[in-house]
């Protein structure tokens, strides 16, 4: 398959800090960003946590921040072939990082990855989503225009999340029997159509 | 209010309008003496047309024109007839049986053939209509007036290269006016037709039970 990773004067940069890593403590470090790394808003770290990080690893801020965005990038790059581990370990081999280094990258991808996969696959974006749906379902026994009524009424209760807000937006809506039955044959109609893709 | 507890009694059975007869439907029933019927028909129509809530405003204007009847009478008669319908209309049909209501309207001294007319439009053909109307114009949430949905397949993203992943995107026109499209997730879309069979499921199981049975 192609490269997915081009040997820039960075990514050399980055070849040469990662291979004077310690093995374990590299391999937990990947672990950990590729945990975070479907979360495309959220820090990976914290700063107390990367100044640890620069003490434990002996690197200097920048040097950190360098190894840390070229292994999520190399991760993302895995999600976004979907490459099979052992081709991702001749990939980084090939641009010159240490076997071990490779081997500790390909444990972490064999393991995690498909995971990772799933979570970025069912990450739709959409300016409004679905995100939550309630509901409760009532007697009506009676209202001022007519009693004595035995009326069953569902009411749906709608979380649609705006993608640049933190809200969620509830929408109600109520429906009767007869309206619920009809909602749902239309909701058949769209799961046949989703069985038919697979 | 119903009658059904005093069923038991004999001539002094409380009517369908309860124990006390409101004030407006005894001031009618003095005002429908010596009321033509064709007069009394028109404005039974504009009424009803009220109840169903149509605008009537034209209709009143031509039979206050018209009519050989005083303004005052006839405010009267419309006033009454209103509150007498509203009333019959809301105990449903099970209750209140046409010769109870008949009877009833008796008792007020309303002549003969307005009862007639009163209650072909309580028990008959159009009643299914007032009662849907009255549904309709009551408290309520919005209800879903249009759903329109299609099933969208991402072939590849920014993160995936080889993604095929479907989403449904839905648009929901409620009866309040508002509209709201979102996308909704395989998973999420599951979940929403789960919860609505479990509804569905447990409307059922209500609708079977004893309370439901009790006939009042």
């Amino acid at each position: 398959m192609a490269a997915i990773i081009k040997e820039t004067q960075s990514i050399k940069e980055a070849v040469t800090f990662i291979n004077t890593i310690d093995l374990n403590k590299f391999s937990r470090l990947l672990s950990r960003i590729l945990q975070k790394l479907h979360l495309k808003e959220e820090r990976t770290f914290s700063e107390e946590e990367e100044q640890k990080l620069q003490i434990a690893l002996s690197l200097d801020k920048q040097a950190l921040s360098l190894v840390l965005e070229t292994a999520a990038f190399i991760l993302e790059q895995a999600v976004y072939h979907n490459v099979k581990p052992v081709s991702l370990q001749q990939q980084l081999e090939s641009i010159h990082l240490s076997s071990e280094k490779a081997e500790a990258f390909c444990l972490v991808w064999k393991a995690a990855g498909p995971d990772v996969l799933e979570k970025v696959r069912q990450r739709i974006f959409a300016p409004r989503k679905l995100e939550h749906v309630g509901w409760e379902l009532n007697l009506q026994m009676a209202q001022s225009r007519q009693a004595k009524l035995k009326d069953p009424h569902a009411v749906l209760e709608l979380g649609v999340r705006n993608e640049d807000s933190e809200r969620v937006e509830n929408v109600f809506v109520e429906f009767s029997h007869q309206q619920l039955l009809d909602f749902y044959n239309k909701l058949e109609m769209v799961q046949a159509q989703l069985d038919s893709l697979t | 209010m119903s009658s059904s507890h005093a069923k038991v009694g004999a001539s002094t059975d409380s009517s369908f309008l309860g124990g006390r007869i409101p004030s407006e439907i005894e001031i009618m029933a003095k005002h429908l003496k010596d009321l033509d019927q064709e007069m009394f028909r028109k404005i039974l129509k504009a009424v009803v047309n009220a109840i169903e809530g149509k605008d009537c405003r034209e209709a009143m204007k031509v039979i206050a024109a018209n009519a050989a009847i005083p303004e005052e009478r006839l405010t009267y008669v419309v006033a009454g007839m209103y509150r007498l319908l509203k009333e019959a209309l809301r105990i449903p049909m099970s209750s209140l049986k046409q010769e109870v209501f008949k009877e009833d309207l008796r008792e007020l001294r309303i002549p003969d053939e307005f009862i007639t007319d009163f209650s072909s439009l309580v028990f008959g053909s159009r009643r299914t209509t007032l009662e849907a109307v009255a549904t309709q114009l009551g408290p309520r949430l919005p209800s879903v007036e249009d759903l329109r949905w299609r099933v969208d397949v991402a072939i590849s993203t920014s993160s995936l290269a080889r993604a095929l992943q479907p989403s449904i995107l839905m648009q929901m026109k409620l009866s309040d006016g508002s509209a709201h499209r979102f996308e909704v997730s395989v998973s999420k879309f599951q979940e929403l037709r789960y919860n609505v069979a479990l509804i569905l499921k447990e409307m059922n199981d209500l609708e079977k039970r004893s309370i439901l049975k009790i006939q009042d």
